[in-house]
């Protein structure tokens, strides 16, 4: 029979978040993305993309879009089109480990964890505005 | 030309199969996914590897609950690895856009290095041992691992109780998992390849602590997600049918190799990341112009 073992408190709120925002992420980008998939309301057509997506980023966006991409202002400037509602759920998976963090800096005793989780936490928040930015 | 839809049906039916076979083999899925859908599909590198990203990062974050329940993935060591491989998968996956699009034939510069890369994960599967249960002795443990505590338990079925573990050489698998952090930033790829290995031969982690803290590592490579969608190279034609098709066939896969694993099947998918790697290299070299035309 299974012993018991001593889980680590800032292991399970960590876990119990990550759960829950996986879910959540998985479901927001696939829904939409159904619905591109069957035509509706395609911000990329895709009957034009597939001539272009053999090219780097750069040169795709220039020749399906006529525009350069920076940042993430393509997805929320965009938000009627179903494939930039899909981009909503993607974000959401790469925040989880960020959310996950927090829960768990916040539920830890230990102070040297709480600050290596927060110094974490605070370069994964600065990459992500400097990334919005530039 | 085929239809739009073949495309992704294409990735649905490919990862699918690589998420069955991901877990019969022992070879992770991210591994093969990047290289072998850079050379059998038509989408430019910049968007396998940003759903190369996007599919390692999800495929961990769908397992890394239970693991940490079970006590298998040790937070310990990921709250102190972590703030290391944020910043190094982000300067990873700068670097890795930054090559593909603002140099002259960049993204054959890209394919010639990713094969390179395959290549030496190839190395690093046929030569590395996998140690179960390693003894580190008190006298081993670094004192920085000392000092944070670094230690685990969990149980173990095969033995019928709890098993206890310390860890050693933190201050060198720091410096390590920088390194692999770059390399999965820029290349997209899961580094589970690289981590069991650190965690397991370096570090002293059992096999299975091992695995299963690779996996909550992976998941610090989640901010180069953003470097991808900022410059635009996630697109949901390719990232959507590669997360169906390996969620649902790493669940079939766990359940076949619940009842088979023969060793060929291993050494069949390590022989097809060599092609893999071989045919990234041929490539980026015919794009170059240092080889003729010949695939």
């Amino acid at each position: 029979m299974a012993e018991k073992i001593e889980v680590d408190p800032m292991a399970l709120a960590f876990a119990k978040i990550m759960t829950i925002f996986t879910i959540i992420g998985i479901v927001l980008m696939v829904a939409p993305a159904i619905l591109y998939f069957m035509g509706q309301n395609q911000y990329i057509p895709l009957s034009k993309a597939m001539d272009y997506w053999h090219e780097s980023t750069v040169d795709f966006w220039k020749d399906v879009k006529g525009i350069t991409v920076h940042g993430y202002d393509w997805v929320f400037e965009n938000l009627q089109y179903t494939d930039c509602q899909s981009m909503i759920g993607v974000l959401l998976l790469m925040m989880t480990p960020l959310i996950s963090m927090l829960a768990a800096a916040a539920r830890t005793p230990n102070k040297t964890y709480a600050i290596l989780l927060l110094v974490a936490s605070a370069e994964f928040i600065l990459s992500i505005i400097l990334k919005g930015i530039f | 030309m085929a239809a739009w839809w073949f495309w992704p049906l294409f990735l649905f039916i490919f990862t699918l199969v690589i998420g069955i076979i991901s877990p019969v083999s022992g070879v992770g899925g991210g591994v093969l996914y990047v290289p072998l859908a850079t050379v059998l599909t038509p989408f430019s590198v910049d968007f396998i590897r940003g759903a190369g990203l996007v599919m390692a990062v999800t495929s961990a974050l769908s397992s890394v609950p239970y693991l940490l329940k079970k006590g298998l993935a040790n937070i310990r060591l990921y709250a102190v690895i972590a703030p290391i491989m944020v910043i190094t998968s982000v300067i990873g996956s700068i670097v890795g856009l930054w090559v593909s699009n603002a140099l002259p034939n960049g993204k054959y510069y890209v394919k010639l290095l990713l094969g390179i890369i395959i290549l030496l994960v190839f190395f690093i599967m046929i030569t590395s041992k996998r140690l179960e249960f390693p003894e580190v002795r008190d006298e081993d443990v670094d004192s920085w691992s000392r000092k944070l505590g670094i230690v685990g338990e969990w149980y173990e079925p095969s033995l019928d109780r709890i098993v206890q573990y310390k860890i050693k050489n933190l201050p060198i698998g720091m410096a390590m998992f920088g390194v692999i952090g770059f390399v999965a930033g820029m290349f997209g790829l899961g580094a589970g390849w690289a981590n069991v290995p650190l965690l397991n031969i370096v570090m002293g982690a059992p096999i299975k602590v091992a695995t299963a803290t690779s996996m909550l590592i992976i998941t610090a490579n989640a901010p180069a997600i953003g470097i991808y969608l900022a410059k635009g190279a996630i697109l949901p034609v390719v990232v959507v049918p590669s997360i169906l098709g390996i969620t649902i066939g790493a669940r079939i896969g766990a359940k076949v190799a619940e009842i088979i694993r023969p060793a060929f099947v291993r050494w069949l998918v390590i022989g097809v990341l060599f092609l893999a790697g071989v045919l990234n290299i041929i490539k980026g070299l015919e794009g170059l112009g240092y080889l003729p035309h010949i695939i």
